[in-house]
């Protein structure tokens, strides 16, 4: 085939040149990912000799032997708020207090951090790259980064736990919000303009109807991913349900731990679906 | 000192020999823009536009046609010269005077610019914000004349029926339809019209010329409707004013734009596309026609 462009003078196309399956860039290509991978299992010397199967099926077994004694309080000193269905709860709300702490400082940041808005002069400009660029930097600090620093003012709790979390998510929201508020339209604004609207009226009529669904899924997407993080806070020392389930696991009461564990899945889900079929209804 | 600048005023309109009966509704003189990318938008347009006139602005892409038609409501700043509109200088007005000259001015757009995720019901309504205080904008209910005038300008232009619908549930020329009741809205005795047809098929683009021309004769707006088809100007326009580079390279009635000043404006290579015949089925295509196409081609 390669002759037809030779004989015409022209270059052959790579298709015709190279012979796939012996082409050295794939070759080099699988070479290097082998070489990097085995270099990797040195590196981490991963090791499976310690692995015990047969216990390991028996904590497994136990996993599932559900101590129900944590739901109701076990002794005179407990009352229901001791309780692991309260816990849950608690463990719920954690994760809504701090998607409303991250709206409230995130809502009117991102509006500076939307180019639409503040385009124009320098001045706005640079405004938006640093607000821009304070949503990147808080967004890059992982939430338990932020709660073990934040261990250090508020001591274990829930404290330290809601803030850690509103803490990394205005970096996400505001982003979030950014990118709707970049999305609009503005061709209606001109319209609403011409009319002989004021400014706020210009927001009010033109703005808002296309933002606030944006607004919304991405604050149920957010308050979602939320209440599925804040069990895991307890971990280090930020609270609710998760310093229940770390106790339990020390302490080797894995049929609490089992129980925990599937009122986490139950609650995690729900809200998963409930959110995906908000926002599918949203769009 | 007031008395003799109005003597003045007055002496100078009553020296222009073009004016017999009114003063013109908006008067041009002398409009530069200049964009911050240094491009020459305008580069001194002077014109007066008389009451009832269906003027049509033709040329180039970039000539300037847009720019034009911004200046008079501003949404674009000129860089220098007047615009008047009645006795107002619209270059001059401060905030609150802008707004009232702009409430008398209804405009339509190539892209609708209709409010997409609200109603047909709201945008039209929308017309009636330079009237209302912004208060009353947040915190209270459309006033029953502004219901009333919303559902009536929604008929004169044939789509009551979709008042509930969402904007974007529309097809493209009842979308603009939705934008010619916007302006109606406004009771303007201007209407600025920037490439009204350009998104719209043969069929439908008629259509919509044909509620322009209504409200020209009809309720004796005047239009100033910018247009990239020539048959469109010729059928439509009582006046065609053609821009080049930012000047104006014509300015006459329609049928005076022959070869020779179509080459002029439009550059030697250019050759006159016709946009379909008003009637181009064998049956008179009436406005419902058009909208049943209009709703056929269109799958939403």
């Amino acid at each position: 085939m390669a002759e037809y462009f030779t004989a015409r003078g022209l270059p052959v196309p790579l298709e015709l040149r190279r012979n796939p399956l012996t082409d050295w860039r794939k070759l080099v290509t699988i070479a290097a990912v082998v070489i990097v991978l085995y270099i990797g299992f040195n590196i981490t010397s991963i090791d499976t000799g310690r692995a015990n199967p047969s216990y390991a099926l028996n904590i497994i077994a136990q996993l599932f032997k559900w101590d129900f004694s944590i739901m109701t309080p076990r002794d005179e000193f407990e009352t229901f708020r001791d309780t692991a269905w309260w816990k849950m709860i608690e463990t719920i709300f954690l994760g809504v207090m701090a998607t409303a702490f991250a709206i409230v400082i995130s809502l009117p940041l991102a509006f500076l951090g939307a180019r639409n808005i503040m385009a124009g002069n320098p001045i706005t400009q640079a405004i938006y790259v640093l607000a821009r660029v304070i949503f990147t930097i808080i967004r890059s600090i992982d939430v338990l980064i932020v709660v073990i620093v934040l261990l250090v003012i508020f001591g274990p709790g829930n404290a330290a736990g809601v803030f850690g979390l509103a803490f990394h998510n205005i970096g996400v929201l505001g982003k979030l919000y950014s990118e709707a508020i970049e999305g609009i339209d503005a061709g209606p604004l001109e319209a609403i303009t011409a009319t002989g609207a004021n400014r706020l009226q210009v927001v009010w009529t033109a703005v808002l109807p296309q933002i606030t669904n944006p607004f919304i899924s991405f604050t149920i997407y957010r308050l979602d991913t939320n209440v599925r993080l804040a069990p895991i806070l307890g971990l280090v020392g930020g609270g609710g349900i998760g310093t229940d389930l770390f106790q339990s696991i020390n302490l080797l009461h894995y049929g609490a731990a089992g129980l925990i564990i599937f009122m986490i899945v139950v609650t995690v889900a729900t809200m998963d679906f409930v959110s995906a079929q908000i926002r599918k209804r949203l769009v | 000192m007031i008395e003799t600048k109005a003597a003045g005023s007055t002496g100078g309109l009553r020296s222009f020999p073009r004016l017999p009966r009114m003063p013109p509704i908006v008067s041009i003189k002398n409009l530069v823009k200049t964009y911050p990318s240094g491009t020459r938008a305008l580069d001194g347009v002077s014109l007066d536009i008389q009451r009832g006139e269906f003027v049509v602005l033709i040329g180039l892409s970039g000539s300037g046609k847009s720019t034009l038609l911004r200046c008079i409501n501003r949404l674009v700043d000129p860089t220098s010269g007047t615009v008047i509109f009645e006795d107002i200088d619209v270059t001059a007005a401060d905030r609150v005077a802008i707004r009232r000259v702009r409430r008398r001015i209804g405009m339509i757009f190539q892209q609708f610019n209709l409010v997409r995720r609200s109603s047909v019901f709201s945008n039209v309504l929308a017309g009636r914000l330079g009237y209302r205080s912004s208060w009353r904008t947040i915190a209270s209910r459309p006033s029953s004349a502004d219901v009333a005038a919303a559902f009536e300008n929604l008929g004169r232009v044939g789509i009551a029926a979709r008042a509930y619908s969402r904007a974007d549930a529309l097809s493209g020329g009842q979308q603009q339809r939705v934008g010619i009741a916007r302006a109606l809205m406004q009771k303007p005795e201007l209407m600025l019209a920037d490439e009204p047809v350009a998104s719209l098929d043969p069929a439908t683009s008629h259509s919509v010329m044909k509620y322009l021309e209504e409200i020209n004769k009809k309720d004796g707006i005047t239009v100033i409707c910018s247009l990239h088809f020539l048959s469109l100007a010729r059928r439509y326009g009582t006046r065609v004013i053609a821009l080049k580079d930012g000047k104006i390279a014509f300015d006459g009635r329609p049928d005076a734009i022959d070869e020779r000043r179509f080459k002029e404006i439009y550059g030697e290579d250019a050759e006159e596309v016709e946009i379909g015949p008003e009637r181009s089925q064998s049956q008179p295509m009436s406005p419902a026609d058009a909208e049943a196409r209009a709703i056929a081609s269109d799958p939403r």
